[in-house]
């Protein structure tokens, strides 16, 4: 970290631009991705057993393909995550600014009980769950997709809301008062004062808790495959049970299209939403504090 | 689970025939419809499945549903401890589940399943008579028997001594020879069972200090196992992680098919062991009960069982099918073990929820 | 800072009723059928009575139990200062990246996780098993050096990467870095650097930087991290069941046996609801000690 200044020294505080960091940078990503890369390697493999390379082929994605009910599984699966995250990043920034902004009777009782949804162990919950919706609250069975989903939807906001809090909060604890406050002296009420000061000045955060709370949604597999039912099953219960005997390359290739979508749609929505809208949050961040 | 190398070419031909299914069902649709007014009486031509991945033959539900118009929709678990959880709480909309042998007994004196309509299934003539009345289900009167597999030990043939062959328990449960080479199951019941079967027991006749027992044998043994698995020791000996698994046979016959090398083998040790048969049942809440009184009838065809016997390599108790199976299949010692194996072997009874506990508990000490 | 609810009613009404109703109705009512399982005893194989019963608390509570509940802690606690170490320069560095890479950057850490927990597991188990690429890597350096010296190492033997606690260890880090990561980030992006510089001008290293003004004023970020990373660890079955070896048992393993094999339900909301009153008392404690210096700050 004490890098020795090169002839162009960074800025003082361009820390990206050291060399340690970067390096560093590199070997988290050669960490985070080489067993992905393996994977999606291996799913080309022409062998049914995962472990030696035996040639080239490409019938494990039209074995996938052709799996109807592993591609069904795959489409409840982003809209699960896609609807999930949505409510989870309202309903969390709303628990957020509550917490932040107010003094209340109760306060740290809620607080608390934000912290059990992060804090339960998931088969506890899938239990939970599962007699929650036998039982108390039945969800109707033959609903039309993707009404049909959402005792699933239901179930992952609970748990990703709480990250989407933490998260919020925390950046929140940042965030200069005294600038609602002239907003609301300048005449704008609460909820304007709320939308254009303290919103832009939590965007990245929003971004932050979206992309955890899609994370978990699409990656969990104990408290969904509770909940789930005959006409919902999604990717993770779906493969759960394939690997269960046998890890063959028509899951590598499954999981590799499923990286690819995601990757492709995640690109298209920052395009779209134009990564401008990213940085222009992170301006006002930054001008702010000067 | 699913292919079976031995018989590729059977199965090349079955795909086509699936391919040759789907093929009509697109081109004649007015042969559809009516097979759909024949079937439809007062339930919907739908029917929901809950099947162990890859454990039915790839054109049978296609098949079905031109046969009698009913559309199968299949979706799978992959334990019967998570079987047997989502049912608890009952209202899951499943119409037929495939628990093994003591879950269906665990399932029916929860009174989870519903009694089956034998005048409903008149192709359980086809079935071995030997197991119409099992302990499991006296009279045949929840389940209707699927496929039946063995435990025991797959092995590497070149990490063994020369012309040595594992054929005891001993050799997981007892001793050092493989040091570090051998991964055991981690099912608590199963290993408690087949532990007190090498100490010379019946897995029916496990006390509290039989399991007492076994845990000490398996705290001992500890040092020399590398891990315990959950169903996938095949994968660890294809690896070559370890070289002595406890395995079902029919995992083990998988990896046999693909090995290339030939190096693989499975073996019933010499002690005997535990039997499992796996069951079609229907839940006592399904929507469609008639609708699933056709798909039990239908799997016992002679025809259905026998390609979906070859397709999943398990042995069928449906006699009329395996008749009509290649000699590869009848033939084969992995799936049906000779009689004097046989001899020795035995059917896990459920003994109630304490005795489950029981095992557990001294897993875990086993594991902590 | 905070304000009385009372000074705008409608907007705190607005605000606390959804969360409030999705946290009761959603939340504590399933979780509160388990709670009150854990008070329970099983009645035949379906049904639970509510007893008022403390036995599955004892028996939570019998050594057996409680040495899987510390030797989890430990591993969780590994995991976690590994995340930390690992995660806090990668966080450092995506605060002060340009703006246009820092999204980027954001999705770089986060992709991986988009894929299924238990495929990312498997990809682990091809890296580091006996003939996995580290150990394949391994052999052929080591081949080449024996080749150069005439043998000088000896035989190979394979690094015992798999089944084992350094496997569970190193899967755990695996799964949860970008939990330790996106926290950390959140706060070291939003701190004054203006600060930062005034250490610098006034002649701290980097290093003294930031330890004396970049850690501190990072307080909540990081221990939201640390809460946010420790907790799954905490809980995790699925990569001590498939990376671990004969002794990998975590205590989740153990709940998830009892609402499936042992078919004890009681038991395992006992053990549950053990693991959630022991995080309950180990974020009370941690709020007390933040809450200090935060006081004497402001």
């Amino acid at each position: 970290m004490t890098a020795s200044v090169k002839k162009t020294p960074p800025a003082p505080l361009e820390y990206f631009r050291r060399w340690p960091l970067r390096a560093w940078m590199v070997v988290v990503t050669v960490f985070l991705y080489g067993p992905l890369l393996s994977l999606m390697v291996f799913s080309f493999n022409d062998s049914k057993a995962n472990v030696v390379w035996r040639g080239f082929t490409l019938k494990y994605y039209e074995k996938a393909f052709n799996n109807s009910s592993l591609i069904e599984a795959f489409g409840n699966s982003l809209t699960i995550a896609f609807f999930s995250t949505l409510i989870s990043v309202v309903v969390g920034a709303m628990a957020a600014i509550v917490l932040w902004r107010f003094r209340f009777a109760g306060k740290s009782l809620f607080n608390a009980g934000l912290a059990i949804p992060i804090v339960v162990p998931e088969i506890c919950m899938g239990v939970g769950m599962l007699v929650f919706f036998a039982k108390v609250m039945p969800w109707p069975q033959d609903l039309p997709w993707p009404l049909n989903l959402g005792a699933i939807i239901i179930a992952h906001v609970s748990f990703s809301f709480p990250f989407v809090a933490v998260v919020v909060r925390a950046r929140l604890a940042s965030f200069n008062r005294e600038q609602e406050e002239a907003a609301k002296d300048l005449g704008a009420s609460d909820f304007r004062a709320l939308m254009d000061v303290v919103v832009p000045h939590v965007q990245p955060s929003l971004i932050a808790g979206a992309l955890l709370a899609f994370t978990l949604s699409l990656d969990d597999f104990v408290i969904t495959f509770f909940t789930a039912g005959p006409d919902t099953v999604t990717f993770p219960v779906k493969v759960y049970s394939m690997v269960r005997f046998s890890v063959t390359p028509e899951v590598n290739a499954a999981s590799t299209i499923l990286i690819v979508v995601t990757v492709l749609l995640t690109f298209l929505a920052l395009k779209f939403q134009g990564s401008s809208a990213l940085t222009a949050g992170h301006d006002g961040g930054a001008a702010e504090k000067k | 689970m699913s292919a079976n190398g031995f018989n590729k070419s059977r199965r090349s031909l079955l795909a086509a025939t699936g391919a040759a299914a789907i093929g009509i069902s697109f081109g004649g649709l007015s042969a559809c419809s009516q097979g759909k007014k024949a079937a439809a009486g007062a339930e919907e031509p739908k029917l929901n499945f809950y099947n162990w991945d890859t454990y039915i033959a790839e054109n049978t539900l296609g098949d079905f549903e031109k046969a009698s118009g009913i559309k199968v929709s299949m979706t799978n678990f992959a334990t019967n401890d998570e079987l047997f959880a989502k049912m608890k709480t009952g209202k899951t909309g499943y119409d037929v589940i495939v628990p093994s042998n003591d879950f269906v007994t665990q399932l029916a004196q929860a009174n989870l399943l519903l009694p089956l309509d034998k005048a409903k299934l008149p192709n359980f003539k086809n079935i071995d008579p030997g197991v119409m009345s099992p302990d499991y289900d006296p009279d045949r009167k929840y389940s209707v028997p699927y496929t039946w597999l063995t435990l025991g030990l797959g092995y590497r043939k070149s990490k063994m001594p020369k012309g040595f062959v594992p054929d005891s328990w001993k050799y997981v449960f007892d001793s050092d020879m493989f040091k570090g080479r051998i991964a055991l199951l981690s099912e608590s019941g199963d290993l408690v069972r087949l532990g007190a079967k090498y100490l010379g027991y019946s897995v029916n006749a496990v006390t509290p200090e039989v399991v007492a027992q076994v845990e000490a044998m398996l705290k001992k043994q500890k040092p020399n196992i590398k891990a315990f698995h959950s169903d996938n020791g095949q994968d660890m000996l294809i690896a070559g992680d370890v070289d002595l698994v406890i395995e079902y046979n029919g995992d083990m016959m998988q990896a046999i098919a693909d090995d290339k090398d030939k190096d693989l083998a499975y073996i019933v040790p010499k002690e005997g062991t535990q039997l499992n048969a796996d069951c079609l049942c229907i839940p006592v809440d399904a929507p469609r009960p008639d609708n699933a009184h056709k798909f039990l009838n239908y799997i016992m065809e002679p025809q259905v069982g026998a390609q979906i016997a070859e397709f999943i390599g398990y042995a069928t108790p449906n006699l009329a099918a395996k008749a009509l199976t290649s000699p590869e299949y009848q033939n084969n010692p992995n799936i049906f073990p000779p009689a004097d194996v046989m001899a020795k072997c035995e059917y896990a009874a459920f003994q109630g929820a304490e005795k489950a506990q029981l095992y557990d508990a001294a897993m875990t000490r086993v594991k902590a | 800072m905070e304000q009385s609810w009372r000074q705008a009613k409608s907007m705190f009404a607005a605000m606390l009723s959804v969360p409030l109703f999705w946290l009761v109705v959603f939340f504590m009512v399933p979780l509160g059928i388990v709670w009150l399982y854990s008070f329970g005893e099983n009645r035949g194989l379906v049904d639970i009575a509510f007893t008022g019963t403390w036995s599955n608390y004892a028996r939570a509570l019998e050594w057996d139990n409680l040495a899987i509940f510390l030797k989890s802690i430990g591993i969780a606690a590994i995991t976690t200062a590994l995340c930390l170490v690992i995660g806090f320069p990668v966080a450092l560095a995506i605060t002060f990246a340009p703006e246009k890479v820092k999204p980027w950057l954001l999705l770089l850490i986060m992709l991986p996780f988009w894929t299924n927990l238990l495929i990312r597991t498997y990809a682990l188990i091809a890296v580091l098993r006996e003939q996995g690429y580290i150990n394949m890597g391994y052999h052929w350096g080591f081949d080449i050096v024996n080749g150069l010296t005439g043998g000088a190492l000896g035989e190979f033997h394979a690094l015992p990467l798999m089944y084992n606690n350094f496997a569970v260890v190193f899967g755990l880090v695996f799964v949860n870095l970008p939990f330790m990561i996106l926290p950390l980030y959140s706060t070291l992006d939003r701190l004054d650097r203006s600060l930062l510089e005034a250490s610098l001008d006034l002649g701290a290293g980097h290093i003294r930087t930031l330890f004396n003004v970049v850690v501190p004023m990072a307080g909540a970020g990081i221990a939201s991290g640390i809460l946010i990373t420790f907790i799954p660890a905490l809980g995790s079955y699925l990569t001590p069941d498939l990376l671990g070896g004969a002794d990998a048992l975590m205590i989740a393993n153990v709940i998830e046996a009892q609402f499936k094999r042992a078919n004890n339900w009681p038991f395992g909301a006992a053990l549950s609801f053990l693991l959630v009153y022991m995080t309950f008392i180990a974020i009370a404690v941690q709020g007390l000690i933040e809450r200090k210096p935060a006081g004497s700050r402001s």
